[in-house]
């Protein structure tokens, strides 16, 4: 479901989540709920994919609602990197 | 040699074409015609995975596939088991509980089928779960990828009609009573979610 270049913000905590794709749905904001992928540590399992043409919005309100991913990842190749949230 | 044209076909009939042709004559070599693109690319992986011998040959307007080497012993289209693997879903929740939850399990449910590397031969879509496969649904990408992995995805027309959606079915195929029962019946085994 991820695709070289996609961004990955995993969350920790169902409820965050589940708020998180509410209010993003809501500003519709182009993402999709996806399982955390497998080599990805989460503790609920699901994170939010997006790609770099929304980044800057879907990043911008998850802060505005106190709602900041627990890890952003970048897929790169076959890889996942770390990356730090816009500021 | 059987031959059929999948050109002009959008994802992800190719497959399915393909894979019908296959289960009607196995053993039989098949030739198919295909626009170059994803679904050459589909075709090729699925009868790849599924233990077949590919050989590609360059025509005008596409590719001509020869699929032959009657599905590997173990790669049999209807796999070890005799008989498809039918998976049932007659809900768009998945478990009994909060609404929003159930919705979301199902959600996740069927995106992580995706990364899983088994795949059921046919989802049967029934009730509220043909909203699944319908404009608007969040796994319209995810039924689109297991489509072109050679699943079959078929809702039930009465449902659609019921929810007014017939006009809205952007996953898989329409199908009728006969053919979900028809397909429970022979079916290997039975998921139903």
């Amino acid at each position: 479901m991820v695709k070289d270049g996609d961004f990955v913000a995993v969350f920790n905590n169902i409820h965050r989540v589940m708020k998180a794709e509410k209010i993003l749905k809501e500003k519709r904001l182009n993402m999709l709920l996806i399982p955390a992928p497998r080599s990805l540590k989460s503790d609920c399992g699901l994170a939010i994919r997006y790609d770099e043409a929304d980044r800057n919005a879907i990043e911008g309100q998850l802060r505005e609602a106190d709602l900041e991913p627990e890890e952003i990842y970048r897929k790169d190749g076959e890889e996942f990197t770390r990356i730090d949230a816009q500021r | 040699m059987k031959t059929i044209d999948c050109r002009k076909m959008d994802c992800p009939l190719p497959v399915v074409t393909v894979k019908r042709a296959l289960e009607e004559a196995p053993g039989e070599d098949l030739k198919v015609l295909l626009d170059d693109g994803p679904p050459r690319e589909n075709v090729t992986r699925f009868a790849v995975n599924r233990g077949f011998i590919v050989d590609e040959t360059r025509m005008e307007g596409g590719y001509a596939i020869l699929i032959s080497g009657a599905a590997g012993e173990t790669l049999s289209i209807n796999r070890e088991k005799n008989g498809d693997t039918v998976m049932l879903i007659d809900s768009d929740r998945l478990g009994d509980g909060p609404e929003e939850l159930g919705r979301l399990l199902m959600k996740n449910f069927i995106n992580t089928l995706v990364e899983v590397s088994e795949t059921p031969d046919r989802m049967l879509f029934i009730n509220t779960g043909v909203l699944l496969a319908t404009e608007g649904s969040e796994v319209l990408e995810a039924l689109d990828k297991l489509g072109n992995r050679g699943v079959e995805i078929a809702s039930c027309g009465v449902c659609l009609d019921f929810f007014d959606q017939k006009k809205n079915l952007r996953a898989g195929t329409v199908t009728n009573m006969f053919s979900v029962a028809e397909s429970l019946l022979k079916a290997g085994s039975v998921i139903r979610l």
